[in-house]
């Protein structure tokens, strides 16, 4: 039983996904539990998992008992676990979030729909992080886009559907492109184990350049896209901003890392290193990493909308994870590995804090939130949290990336590139604090009549990112570890 | 090398005050009598603690402790050495004596609950900085301070407050984002930020000369040395009177302590030579001197010039630096201790008057010294003092220093200390004298009926007056001593 459990987890997720729908038709309060059961478990399982890998070392899980060539080959290793268990925590503190809120965003017939959606989603995520197989990993891919379009469009107002559209046809667009970088790798490799093509592609480089690098490079844009690096970002900020906040957490938070580790796990896994010296892949993500950093800051400081801003944000967050895979150094990358679970959690935590605040006052523009901290402490606290974090302020988790991705940068003598993330620490600061001080001080405005208490069942999520930024700040020990194992398998 | 104590005191003194800020945020929902009290008896605590590590220090030793490791080979450590326990001591004890001055001074204001376990906060925020064992450690305390005290500088939270607090606060993202660099720097070219390793650096090159600068530009942001003194006199003047004397007395030292600690512990003297760093510091100084002494007397508003007041005087202890040797440096450090109690003599002198009488315009206050006699009386004292006049501490701390401009064999140095004194009368005299001698029948003078402020604040006041006197009175005092040691420490790396 114990050895299943790599493929239980997303088993567990589309069985829970597919099921809750037809249960809706006879239960109606069925629907949340399970999702939220199903989640807990799988959270559990990935925990399971850390340990089992820490205690025995990383194992392939071979689909129904085909060996590689053949069968589907799921990776339990570091990187794999230490995905899962980003995306099973934070994917399981959203819900938790979502319970309350989705009922208030969401029409009452498409309430269960969005359980399936999002376990869907998550199930996919977790496939692309498990999976050793090019094709597989195209599939879970797919499934997870036509997801996350669906928890954007599911509250079918104009701005959704519109935001869904175009987020529909970029992120096909991307798809297309890793397809056909999966069919040009089997072209010239005849496989499609991770291994196997690990294994043929040195030798085949020197017969078909042009095909592995056309795989290559489409592998950039594809990924590129779907995790929105500057300037293939253009769908990111209708999307998350428009999407009911749940979405907007799990999208900003989880489903643009996932297709950056993927890519992190071709370039570093799959393609030989030899192909880096020969062409400067590496340096234009670095060069578009820098762009995102900086041009996504300067839009965030624009924005009216809270949740647009934030959503611009994670797009210069995003530019950090690239800038660790552009840098392809040890701590630099290990940088970057650690901001996926960071701005996780940080991002999450945001886009929660404004859907609390949304939920609460109906207040979208960053100019009429002044006073909001005075009525609603605990949520403004934490945003103020994550504002730190953004900045890099020693003590939270966003200081810890910085530092590492920093590091990187100085090993391999590029100080540049360390000016580059203190600027747009700047930046950062610049529109996260006036909104912290406007909330907190100054002006008082009158309670507005129309306003909600908050629900305990909501705040709590928050409450323990918040505070896991904070402790991830000062005892980052345990992730530190699992990663540097990572990087050295 | 150094004699290592392992010690749990110095974690204790920077904890417990951020320990107790918490309780004390819940206490004041409570009551206004037990937040003070406890306010109060924190800071008292805080300075007996640290006091009570001068046998240990003075007899040359050093007291260090890891906390816990955040990353590998950096973590939360402390280290006192006598440097740190000097800053830490006079910190501590002027922090002991507000805490005191600002129970009847908030009692006025509004916001007293979040003022109180803030003002707590800020004392263990910056003592760690002064006991930091790594520049790590002194890296997250020092943000740590730097944006808990912007809670203080925007308390009034006017428009004039916020917009002061804002340029603090940028200005704060911006020195803390250098010194990440320069600590990031340092971190890979020595491999380690430790302050018991003797010199980090011992090669001057591009990457160390980056570092340096951005040292400079971090701590110096901090000790409001020119250019980028700009946040200064907006928002000390603006925080309540308490906090101004904090922000300028002893959080404006914190710079200065941390350059004291690049040039020493990152670099070394000859290392600053040879690249001749020391001559863009002394330029440096000197423009902060001439710069802050000139502009505060433009200034009417009494709090500001106090303020522009304070940029010059940090110009004393960069240019102390500057002369990179020993005699100098113990100048410096004797105007560290010079300048806290002064300038916090002068805060709150000035806070007792405007808290009295409303007014911070200087013309106003013709005749406030007949009124007032005691708190103009330290007034008076700590103003000679900034000017030079023997014997107070100023003078003491000016003569360490000329002599040590002779001995680095600058003589302009000694011009400029000059002229700076001289300017120094020019804006703190006429407050004097219009105060004590200008009545009431010349203009526009006090005309409303007020008497001393409630001895609570008085007291506070006349200790720190009556310090200045005594500092310069007996040249053979504690704070000389401890002065004279921490600077042959810093050289020698042992004790005369």
């Amino acid at each position: 039983m114990a050895i299943h459990v790599p493929v239980l987890l997303i088993v567990i997720l589309l069985g829970a996904s597919y099921s809750v729908p037809l249960l809706d038709r006879y239960r109606k309060n069925l629907a949340f539990p399970l999702t939220i059961a199903s989640l807990s478990a799988v959270f559990v399982f990935s925990l399971y998992l850390i340990f089992l890998v820490g205690r025995k070392g990383p194992f392939f899980y071979h689909l129904g008992g085909w060996p590689p060539p053949w069968g589907i080959e799921l990776s339990v290793d570091f990187l794999a676990v230490y995905m899962l268990m980003v995306l099973s925590s934070i994917g399981l503190l959203v819900m938790i979030y979502g319970a309350k809120d989705l009922r208030h965003e969401l029409k009452k017939e498409v309430l269960s729909w969005y359980y399936t959606l999002y376990l869907l989603l998550i199930g996919s995520m977790m496939g692309i992080a498990l999976t050793n197989d090019l094709f597989n990993m195209f599939v879970f891919i797919e499934i997870s886009a036509i997801a996350s379009c669906g928890i954007i469009s599911i509250k079918e107002d104009r701005r959704c559907l519109e935001a869904s559209i175009k987020y529909l046809i970029l992120s096909v667009l991307g798809s297309g492109c890793v397809l056909l970088a999966v069919a040009m790798i089997y072209m010239v490799t005849g496989n499609l184990n991770f291994v196997y093509i690990a294994a043929e592609l040195p030798a085949a480089l020197a017969l078909y350049p042009f095909n592995i690098l056309i795989a290559l490079s489409l592998f950039i844009v594809g990924l590129g896209v779907k995790s929105a690096l500057f300037p293939l970002h253009v769908w990111l900020p209708d999307a998350h901003s428009s999407a009911p906040s749940p979405s907007s957490a799990v999208l900003s938070g989880l489903v643009i890392k996932i297709y950056a580790f993927a890519l992190i796990k071709l370039l570093f896994r799959v393609f030989p290193p030899q192909i880096y010296a020969a062409v400067p892949v590496l340096d234009i993500i670095l060069f578009l990493s820098v762009l995102a950093v900086l041009v996504g800051s300067i839009f965030a400081m624009v924005q009216d909308d809270i949740k647009r801003m934030l959503a611009y944000s994670s797009i210069a967050q995003i530019g950090y994870v690239f800038m660790g895979i552009g840098l392809f150094g040890d701590r630099a990358l290990s940088g970057g590995l650690l901001h996926i679970f960071n701005h996780a959690m940080m991002k999450s935590m945001l886009f929660m804090a404004a859907g609390l605040i949304i939920y609460a006052t109906g207040i979208r523009r960053i100019k009429d939130l002044k006073g909001i901290g005075v009525r609603m402490p605990w949520t403004m606290g934490a945003f103020t949290v994550g504002a730190l974090s953004m900045v890099g302020i020693p003590g939270t988790s966003g200081f810890i990336s910085k530092w590492y991705l920093a590091l990187g940068a100085l090993d391999l003598g590029r100080p540049f590139y360390v000016a580059i993330i203190l600027l747009s620490s700047l930046l950062n600061g610049i529109y996260y604090f006036p909104i912290v001080i406007d909330a907190f001080f100054g002006t008082k405005v009158e309670p507005r009549s129309e306003h909600r208490d908050v629900p305990a069942l909501m705040l709590v999520p928050v409450l323990i990112l918040a505070a896991g930024v904070v402790i991830f700040g000062f005892f980052p020990g345990p992730l530190l570890n699992l990663i540097e194992k990572a990087m050295t398998r | 090398m150094e004699t290592v104590i392992y010690n749990f005191l110095p974690i204790w003194a920077v904890m417990f005050p951020i320990f107790m800020s918490v309780i004390i945020l819940i206490t004041s929902r409570r009551s206004e009598k037990l937040r003070n009290g406890l306010s109060v008896a924190t800071a008292v605590v805080t300075f007996l603690s640290i006091a009570a590590m001068y046998p240990v220090i003075m007899s040359g030793k050093v007291i260090v402790f890891t906390l816990f490791d955040i990353l590998p080979g950096l973590g939360i450590t402390v280290r006192v050495d006598i440097l740190s326990f000097c800053l830490a001591a006079i910190s501590s004890f002027i922090w002991m004596l507000v805490s005191v001055y600002s129970i009847d001074y908030m009692s006025h204001e509004h916001g007293g609950n979040r003022y109180f376990p803030i003002f707590i906060f800020t004392l263990g925020s910056t003592l760690g900085i002064f006991m930091a064992g790594d520049f790590f450690t002194l890296f997250i305390f020092f943000e740590l301070m730097s944006l808990i005290s912007y809670v203080l500088v925007i308390h009034e939270e006017t428009r004039e407050a916020l917009r002061a607090g804002y340029k603090y606060l940028i200005m704060t993202i911006i020195g803390g984002l250098a010194l990440f660099f320069a600590i990031i720097l340092t971190f890979e070219l020595a491999g380690t930020v430790s302050l018991s390793e003797g010199t980090l650096i011992t090669v001057p090159s591009t990457l160390a000369f980056l570092a340096f600068i951005a040292f400079l530009i971090g701590f110096g942001m901090k000790a409001g040395m020119f250019p980028l003194h700009v946040w200064l006199p907006d928002a000390h003047p603006v925080a309540p009177s308490p906090a101004s004397a904090l922000l300028s007395g002893i959080m404006l030292k914190t710079g200065a302590y941390g350059l004291l600690r690049v040039i020493f512990h990152v670099f070394n003297v000859s290392v600053i030579k040879e690249a001749r760093w020391d001559l863009l510091l002394g330029v440096i100084a000197v423009i902060t001197i001439l710069l802050g002494s000139a502009v505060a007397i433009t200034q009417f508003d009494l709090k500001r010039r106090l303020a522009y007041s304070s940029i010059g005087q940090m110009g004393y202890i960069i240019l102390g630096m500057a002369l990179l040797n020993e005699k100098a440096l113990v100048g410096d450090v004797f105007h560290i201790f010079s300048h806290a109690i002064m300038k916090s003599t002068l805060f709150l002198a000035a806070g007792a008057i405007i808290w009295k009488t409303g007014l911070r315009n200087i013309n106003d206050l013709h005749g406030i010294g007949k009124k007032m006699p005691v708190t103009m009386g330290a007034f008076t004292l700590a103003a000679l003092a900034m000017i030079g006049i023997p014997p107070l501490n100023g003078f003491l701390s000016k003569w360490t220093l000329s002599l040590g401009a002779l001995d680095a064999g600058a003589p302009v140095y000694v011009v400029v200390l000059l002229v700076s004194s001289l300017l120094n009368g020019l804006y703190y005299l006429p407050i004097i004298i219009a105060a004590f001698f200008g009545g009431e029948e010349h203009g526009e003078g006090v005309k409303i009926k007020v008497s001393e402020a409630s001895y609570k604040m008085i007291i506070p006041v006349a200790i720190l007056g009556i310090g200045c006197l005594m500092f310069g009175l007996m040249p053979n005092n504690i704070a000389f001593e401890l002065s004279l040691k921490a600077a042959s420490f810093l050289f020698n790396h042992a004790m005369p």
